[in-house]
């Protein structure tokens, strides 16, 4: 599908995607639609469920559909990463997507950091609260403003994960929680590096979350089991066991 | 005095408290509010939860079962509709799980059959079938073919118990000790069923508010 200029149609105004995109593509974009508003697809931002996908399905997934379809008038561009930055669901949904008559960008950013330790986390490591780190993290992937100036400060717990659907139940846990696993390989610059979405400080008490039916629940079961974390896999809404479990072990631990 | 409180779905436990003396009732949650009750600290489903005053039932639980979890034990509080524990390793929380999705398996589950098959729990004896209630429901399913064969309510419920305990045991991932909390300790016919499994302490209906109690002792 030939992709429209900015002047082509006025209602045409957004740049969607997913995961993180390349830095160098989102520039591209940036540049070549300046005036274009980025709209992260990964995020619930309540409209109509379309039930497209089947019911138990990853709700991140369900809501990249839901999205999509109703800005499609909307959208110039999808950039869609499919690669082991996001999960084959995504490379799915972008095939039906470009089926569907969107115009999609398929990317793979499975970079490796050279050196670990040379990384940067101030967000992740700072001592903000939890949920606006997470979402800070997450338009930073567009934004792409320097947060260097952020204190770090001496965690007392971890959350490991991706961004929850809900992101409310971030506000469960005290400011000084560190953030490990995919959300802390996004600030660092490489969403597929297997050793920094893996990594957890086995010191600290960690809660692993993943969305319900998503291919990390195996990756967060076997870190929570190996660190002696909280395991806690959660579908649209948490429930109120999931935020007492959350909450009962950062009080016990 | 002081007054602590566990609202669970079915009832409430209470513990009030008066120069070293100790006064225990419980009363069904249903009745909760026309008695006005004063509390001091609270915990449990059917309340709502204000941060002063209300305390997460899994930590209660911890509170209330320290002695035996530093002995080693696992805490298990088995509910009218939901099924916890809290395990700690070298005297400090190890692990947990709460699962309050699905109460076909639990107390609430077990009143409803005793009512509708007329049978009193006194009667009930382990026996050493059981019928798998991973899923309650499909549990129920083999309680009402059995009794339309022939097997007595007695019997059939029995075997439910065993399941439940069974996995009761499966989901506190098949420790060597339990201790018990909840209405389920005066269930002999469950207690016996889970002795098959593990070494199990009864601990009685009231671990939750002494749980309060030690906590608010701790903190003032």
């Amino acid at each position: 599908m030939q992709e429209l200029s900015q002047t082509d149609n006025i209602n045409k105004n957004i740049i969607a995607f997913w995961g993180y995109p390349q830095k160098a593509l989102i520039n591209e974009y940036k540049t070549k639609y300046p005036k274009a508003k980025w709209v992260d697809l990964d995020i619930d931002y309540k409209y109509p469920d379309l039930k497209f996908t089947p019911d138990a399905y990853c709700t991140i997934i369900k809501n990249i559909c839901n999205n999509a379809f109703y800005l499609k008038d909307r959208i110039i561009t999808v950039l869609a990463p499919i690669g082991k930055d996001k999960c084959d669901s995504a490379y799915f949904i972008s095939e039906i997507l470009k089926n569907e008559g969107f115009n999609v960008v398929q990317c793979i950013f499975e970079d490796k950091c050279p050196d670990i330790s040379k990384i940067k986390l101030p967000i992740s490591k700072s001592n903000l609260p939890l949920k606006e780190k997470v979402e800070i993290i997450t338009k930073n992937i567009y934004e792409q403003k320097d947060y260097s100036y952020l204190k770090e400060t001496k965690p007392s717990f971890g959350f490991w994960g991706v961004p929850p659907n809900d992101l409310d139940i971030l506000n469960l846990f005290p400011n000084n929680t560190e953030l490990f696993g995919w959300i802390r390989a996004i600030e660092a610059g490489y969403p597929g590096d297997w050793e920094i979405e893996t990594y957890v400080d086995e010191n600290l008490p960690t809660v692993f979350f993943t969305q319900a039916f998503c291919s990390k629940t195996t990756l967060a079961k076997y870190l929570a089991n190996k660190y002696q974390g909280l395991y806690i896999d959660i579908d649209a809404i948490p429930s109120n066991s999931a935020k007492a479990k959350i909450e009962a072990f950062l009080k016990l631990r | 005095m002081k007054i602590y409180i566990d609202a669970g779905t079915t009832w409430t436990k209470i513990l009030k408290t008066e120069n070293d003396k100790k006064e225990y009732s419980i009363i069904p949650t249903k009745d909760l509010k026309s008695l006005n009750l004063k509390y001091d600290k609270c915990t449990g489903h059917s309340l709502s939860k204000d941060k002063n005053i209300y305390e997460n039932e899994v930590v209660a639980l911890a509170n209330g079962a320290k002695k035996y979890l530093e002995d080693d034990f696992i805490a298990l509080d088995l509910g009218s509709r939901d099924i916890k524990y809290v395990q700690y390793q070298n005297k400090k929380f190890k692990d947990m799980d709460w699962n309050a999705s699905c109460a076909s398996a639990t107390g609430a589950t077990i009143e409803m059959l005793l009512k509708f098959y007329n049978v009193d729990v006194k009667n009930l004896k382990y026996n050493p079938q059981k019928y798998s209630v991973t899923c309650g429901i499909f549990g129920l399913e083999k309680i009402m073919d059995d009794i339309a064969q022939g097997v007595s309510a007695e019997t059939a419920i029995s075997k439910f118990i065993h399941g439940i305990a069974f996995n009761a045991y499966n989901f506190a991932k098949n420790p060597s000790k339990i201790c018990i909390s909840g209405g389920f300790c005066e269930n002999l016919c469950f207690i016996e069923s889970l002795k098959q499994y593990c070494e199990v302490i009864p601990l009685g209906r009231f671990v939750l508010v002494d749980g309060l109690m030690a906590n608010d002792i701790k903190t003032n």
